[in-house]
């Protein structure tokens, strides 16, 4: 379960304090699949980023599954977004130079999984998005979709309770777009809890609640569309 | 939370491999920047170390615990007449072994004031080193025979005409490779025979340096009761003795000369030599070679390693982003810090062990053009490959450094 309370953060932009997000409140269940949504320079990226723990509050609290994200040291975020939280990005952030396989493992490497167990939980991950025979392809040789879904079988494959999911569609065409969000509906169904940024709507209809951010601020939350 | 993986070590290396094999160009050139220093240093060390054993090799040939005591001559008061002798007598060696505890032991050695003395043998004739000396000389002077025998006890009091003749006038009178026992030498009307042939000394580096001039090749040796019989002499010139060990000759030194000097009546004053000054002037030498040897090595292993540096700092901007996203995926800070350290300590060690082949190499090179076989100095290629590993670490910390500070969101951002 994810809960924020009156999270604050600002940037410096030369000598100017530019306030990116004002005492945000906000409460996600575990296993629900929420969209947050707003125009750009709104601050839903730098929510996600603390949602991520990419990023870190200037001030308020964060309950990330009962873990005070606040108060926690580098490598304990470290060790969190390793074994709680898996990532989607919108260009998709593979290591180019090794193969799909060799991308998924490397969660598992820096949990301290053996090579062997490693490679197995690997190939079932691809399996599950549907790439096993994909991979011994570096990132190159695959299309746009089949690489967001090397990313998803990386961000599922050490078991987190939580996706964090930034734009995941922005760079994919409206077929390969579809896929990812069913493949995100079938994890969802799985128990995960999804979080995810973008700024389509239809996109955003395959969530079941929309969280709409304007100037640093939350104003809205309601059920979305699709639902 | 933070338990360290010993599995980790292993696939990061290999992850630091396979980058390193995708920048072939780059990797190579910084590569043979740390080759090029560790062969200096190999070179170095051989080239010292293969001199130095050539050195105590040569200063061997005197034996390291030799020393030598004769007469001063100047006489300090120029209205006293000089006295006559030489200061130290045959009655002298009687007491040598009870009062000087640190000499192992001792011979005379008795010798005229001519620069050589000719000898011939059916006609030819040869310039030879003449002296007379004691049984124990060959030992002490660490002298081998390749034929015959040492002097005897009764050839030196019975005054017996044997000579042991060096290799070089063996080879002049007689002819390289024969056997000249037996065979008589000439000294004036005295008629010797040859009863031993010194083994060829080496003092070539020595007599280089302008340590010794006399050819200790062209020696004869008979029994110094036998010179002083025809010098009509009781007189010894030199002793030379044996210290106990190379820490006693100081001691030793101090307790011959005390014992001449109260045998003598506080008369005379006496010169001592022993080998360590020579030790010391030639360790002071080698170690001026060494220094500026390493001097010159320590500076392009320098340069070898900014090279790393900068070769590390460009990789760790280049691949900002990648590292972004192992921070994301759960890397911790010193998982990113081993990564880019163990790249550059790769480079290093590939180039400190590349450096060390060539530099065993460049070793073979030099004792071959140089005709000294210095050998292989593995101490220093021990050193050298450490030495690589420390120049990796050092120059790959700070780009690794600045990669494991990376914050995630920042790196992640980066284009």
């Amino acid at each position: 379960m994810i809960q924020l309370h009156n999270v604050s953060k600002t940037y410096q932009r030369g000598s100017l304090p530019v306030p990116v997000l004002r005492d945000v409140s906000l409460r996600i269940e575990k296993g629900e699949f929420v969209a947050i949504m707003g125009p750009s320079g709104s601050g839903k990226s730098t929510l996600l980023n603390i949602l991520g723990c990419l990023d870190t509050a200037d001030s308020g609290h964060y309950h990330l599954n009962g873990k005070i994200i606040q108060a926690a040291s580098e490598d304990d975020l470290a060790a969190i977004r390793n074994r709680m939280l898996g990532f989607v990005f919108q260009s998709f952030n593979l290591i180019p130079r090794i193969d799909a396989e060799r991308n998924v493992e490397l969660p598992m490497m820096y949990a301290g999984v053996r090579p062997a167990i490693r490679l197995k939980r690997a190939q079932a991950a691809l399996k599950i998005v549907g790439l096993a025979e994909r991979a011994k392809h570096v990132p190159a040789h695959l299309s746009g979709g089949q690489q967001q879904r090397v990313a998803i079988a990386r961000a599922i494959v050490n078991d987190p309770q939580i996706i964090i999911a930034d734009e995941p569609t922005g760079a994919l065409d409206s077929r390969a777009s579809k896929d990812i969000m069913r493949l995100f509906q079938q994890l969802q169904h799985s128990g995960k809890t999804i979080v995810m940024v973008t700024h389509e709507d239809e996109i955003a209809h395959y969530a079941q609640r929309v969280i709409r951010v304007r100037d640093g601020s939350i104003v809205d939350t309601a059920p979305s569309a699709g639902t | 939370m933070t338990t360290f993986h010993v599995s980790i070590f292993r696939d990061v290396l290999l992850q630091a491999i396979s980058s390193l094999k995708e920048n072939k160009l780059r990797t190579v050139l910084s590569v043979m920047g740390i080759t090029i220093g560790i062969c200096a240093v190999m070179v170095v060390g051989t080239v010292s170390q293969g001199v130095k054993k050539y050195i105590y090799k040569e200063l061997d040939t005197y034996g390291l615990e030799t020393l030598w005591v004769y007469r001063k001559w100047e006489d300090e008061n120029p209205f006293r007449s000089v006295r006559e002798g030489s200061g130290i007598d045959n009655e002298d060696l009687k007491y040598m072994h009870s009062c000087c505890p640190s000499v192992k032991q001792v011979t005379p050695v008795v010798y005229s004031d001519a620069d050589s003395v000719p000898m011939r043998s059916k006609g030819t004739f040869v310039n030879t080193n003449l002296e007379g000396v004691g049984v124990n000389y060959l030992d002490i002077n660490n002298d081998q025979l390749i034929l015959g025998r040492g002097f005897r006890l009764e050839d030196i009091q019975r005054r017996k005409p044997v000579a042991i003749i060096g290799s070089k006038i063996r080879d002049e009178l007689f002819g390289a490779h024969t056997n000249p026992i037996k065979k008589i030498l000439r000294w004036g009307e005295v008629r010797l025979t040859v009863i031993g042939v010194l083994e060829y000394k080496d003092r070539n580096i020595l007599s280089q340096l302008g340590a010794d001039n006399y050819d200790v090749n062209k020696r004869v040796l008979i029994p110094y009761t036998l010179y002083q019989q025809q010098l009509g002499t009781k007189d010894v010139h030199t002793l030379q003795a044996e210290a106990a060990s190379v820490k006693d000759t100081r001691k030793a030194l101090g307790e011959l000369t005390d014992l001449l000097k109260r045998r003598h009546n506080y008369h005379y004053e006496y010169v001592t030599e022993s080998m360590d000054t020579w030790i010391e002037t030639a360790e002071d030498l080698l170690r001026k070679i060494s220094l500026v040897g390493l001097v010159a090595a320590l500076i392009s292993l320098l340069v070898g390693g900014m090279g790393i540096m900068n070769i590390m700092s460009t990789s760790v901007v280049e691949r900002t982003r990648e590292i972004g996203i192992r921070k994301a995926l759960g890397a911790y800070r010193r998982d990113i810090l081993l990564q880019f350290l163990l790249e550059a300590t790769v480079v290093s060690v590939i180039g400190g062990l590349l450096g060390m082949i060539l530099g065993i190499f460049a070793g073979f090179g030099i004792s071959y053009f140089s005709g000294y076989d210095l050998g292989v100095s593995w101490s220093t290629a021990f050193v050298a490959v450490l030495v690589s590993i420390v120049v990796g670490v050092l120059s790959g910390y700070y780009p690794a450094y600045r990669a494991a500070s990376l914050k995630p969101v920042d790196a992640l951002r980066y284009e």
